[in-house]
């Protein structure tokens, strides 16, 4: 039991901790554009798109590090995107076809 | 003399690009069954209408409109394969463009255009989507 008890606490602790290093990066979108190109992040982060702008935007990417598909949402709206894997993510709108950004997801 | 060989070396660069594109147009027309852009056809809407496609739409819809896109295989159902669609009633593709699928009880994946295309791109696109629609062609007397 007394051998269990340490185990369990640091199990406990490596969770918290891991959960507590994860980052949330924002992204905003404004003016048919990503407020960046190009961002780095590390695995087990997440990226938040916030639309910024008075319209909708749909942001999507077919990478294979990360597909996904926000699906469309208008002004003042927010969804995030977990990335669980190391590789480069293209990030694209399906609206406005100009808007491109990449994401560069960083082993841990 | 220098003007003159200037001009002469414009025009062969000219005449080589010009031959390249019309190449180019010529293997997309003989790939496909008919025309994708209406450019040499006599309705200027459904040329507009095909820029509009080609800007906005290919992405899921594809550049043959069969609903193979480079987006499609994020999506359950797949997009519309707009050239055997029998939605092809303008008012009511109009409706679904300007609305998006999830208004009119299609795929919610279908963003609705209203807020970024003008009136006048959704009637040029909805025309172009008929001209190159096989179900039109097909009942189409000739």
């Amino acid at each position: 039991m007394r051998r269990i008890l340490p185990l369990a606490a640091g199990l406990a602790f490596a969770l918290v901790a891991g959960q507590a290093l994860a980052a949330e990066q924002v992204v905003s979108q404004k003016g048919k554009a990503f407020s960046v190109k190009k961002l780095t992040v590390t695995v087990g982060d997440s990226v938040r798109f916030v639309n910024d702008d008075p319209f909708a935007h749909n942001v999507f990417s077919l990478s294979d590090t990360k597909s996904f598909d926000l699906g469309s949402y208008g002004q003042g709206l927010a969804k995030s995107v977990l990335m669980d894997k190391s590789g480069i993510v293209d990030v694209e709108c399906a609206v406005h076809p100009d808007m491109k950004m990449t994401i560069e997801v960083k082993p841990k | 003399m220098r003007r003159v060989l200037l001009a002469a070396v414009l025009l062969a660069g000219a005449c080589h690009a010009g031959a390249q594109l019309s190449q180019a147009y010529a293997q997309v027309v003989a790939t496909t069954a008919k025309p994708l852009l209406a450019r040499d056809g006599p309705d200027a809407q459904a040329f507009r209408g095909s820029l509009v496609f080609f800007n906005y739409c290919v992405t899921c819809h594809g550049p043959n409109a069969d609903g193979n896109g480079r987006a499609a295989k994020l999506y359950t159902p797949r997009p519309a394969n707009l050239r055997a669609s029998d939605k092809n009633i303008i008012k009511y593709m109009r409706l679904i463009v300007r609305n998006g699928g999830k208004s009119m009880g299609r795929s919610e994946f279908m963003p609705p255009w209203g807020e970024e295309l003008t009136d006048e791109q959704i009637a040029d696109v909805t025309v172009y989507l008929q001209s190159i629609n096989d179900r039109v062609a097909a009942s189409t007397p000739r």
